[in-house]
């Protein structure tokens, strides 16, 4: 099975598995994190077609043909995607194993929305959660990516 | 987890052969929010999944005289964003917009939301109340099932093996309210769920359904309560007095979202609000 993965076609073993465990053991993109592995906490986040998806509960057969983005997928010649800077910027994590997951809904977010609200920022990023509790400093990261894309 | 077979059919028809065929080796997939769930926590373990995910033209929003008819295939978080179900029925998009998170609303479909018939869930008690119906494919013959009729018990619908729910069609309403209580905050599941579809002329009820869901097994409603509002004012004393009724008839559940007697006090409340929205929605 080929499956498309930022920008590269990968040749792997479906066999019903998850897409997330195929990204991490079997393409060592181990940047996309496990958290609650229910689809909750948004922590193994990937962009399939630029919408954002739980890997962790996502059958690698069900994005056959489709264009998979990882964390690892963004930075171009060296530099940060504005996102990514962005959070660095504002200092948007203290952990940092909700950012992968995190940075990836921003994208999503500003794709389908280029000036969002506060309000609308909260709601689409409702269900990525944040531990450490950085969620002040990421609305503000949002909101300068907003501004630079 | 090895060895499941995944079939990918284009048609409904073809599906539903295929679940004929292969008996009950086979397990239908959509989106697969409910199925992988199911498959990693080893409730199920099917030899072959039938996907829905090459079926052509599965997931229409189309606008028809009898109402909006949705193809079963349609994503969560396209319905919400979609201008005619906003201008069709404001509550139906707000209730999509409101179900789990983005990733859960990409990956969910309208009918495997409502095939899967997880008490926790925000559309069937919208779609109930607003005498929705969906058209089922079997094997060999299609068939219409009133939305009332439905939802049998716990993940258990009026679904036949090899039946698979193709279409939702909604008939429109004069005014509709759609409320959700959230008890845990680091999830989108509601802890009760109350749709309401009613018509007036000028100030009197002429017609009022109300679904209670999630804080019962499957959505119900109470006839003899919304009896209480026809050909009258929605007075506030009318109002609590049928949403005493919903509170104090409905037998609500006991799980990790809320005791039964914490869900018969927020019964009360939210069809209150939810009748007072559509009272004063004008």
């Amino acid at each position: 099975m080929i499956l498309n993965v930022n920008g590269s076609r990968h040749e792997v073993k479906a066999e019903a598995r998850m897409l997330l465990d195929i990204l991490r053991e079997d393409l060592n993109l181990v940047g996309t994190k496990e958290g609650c592995g229910v689809g909750m906490c948004g922590a193994c986040t990937v962009l399939v077609d630029g919408k954002p998806f739980s890997s962790c509960h996502l059958l690698a057969e069900q994005v056959t043909g489709k264009e998979i983005t990882t964390i690892e997928g963004l930075s171009r010649d060296g530099n940060l995607h504005p996102v990514q800077q962005a959070f660095l910027d504002k200092g948007a994590f203290q952990c940092a194993y909700c950012t992968p997951g995190f940075v990836l809904t921003t994208i999503a977010l500003l794709n389908e929305n280029p000036s969002p609200s506060d309000n609308e920022i909260r709601e689409y990023l409702s269900g990525n959660l944040c531990r450490c509790g950085s969620y002040q400093n990421i609305l503000q990261a949002v909101k300068a990516a907003s501004e630079m894309i | 987890m090895n060895q499941i077979k995944f079939l990918e059919p284009t048609t409904f028809s073809e599906a539903s052969t295929l679940l004929a065929e292969r008996g009950d080796d086979a397990k239908v997939i959509a989106g697969g929010v409910s199925v992988t769930l199911m498959l990693q926590q080893k409730l199920i373990s099917p030899s072959i999944l039938v996907s829905l995910g090459e079926i052509v033209n599965g997931d229409f929003i189309r606008l028809e005289s009898d109402g909006l008819h949705i193809g079963a295939l349609a994503k969560l978080h396209d319905l919400e964003r979609s201008q005619i179900v906003r201008e069709f029925c404001p509550a139906l998009a707000h209730t999509f917009s409101v179900v789990g998170n983005v990733r859960v609303r990409n990956q969910a479909t309208l009918g495997g939301n409502l095939s899967a018939a997880d008490y926790a869930a925000d559309p069937p008690s919208m779609l109930m109340a607003l005498d929705a119906r969906v058209q089922v494919q079997g094997a060999e013959k299609k068939r219409e099932i009133p939305l009332d009729e439905f939802f049998l018990g716990f993940y258990t619908t009026a679904l036949e093996s090899t039946e698979i729910l193709t279409e939702v069609i909604i008939p429109k309403p004069a005014r509709a309210a759609y409320f959700k209580y959230t008890s845990i905050s680091a999830e989108g599941r509601p802890c009760v769920a109350v749709g309401v579809a009613a018509d007036f002329d000028s100030d009197l009820c002429k017609d009022l359904r109300i679904a209670v869901g999630a804080a019962v097994e499957t959505p119900q409603r109470i006839e003899s309560a919304e009896a209480m509002a026809r050909g009258q004012t929605l007075t506030d004393e009318l109002v609590a007095a049928i949403a005493n009724e919903y509170s104090l008839t409905l037998d609500p559940l006991t799980d990790v979202r809320g005791s039964a007697w914490y869900r018969r006090e927020m019964i009360r409340v939210f069809v209150q609000r939810a009748l007072e929205e559509v009272r004063n929605d004008r």
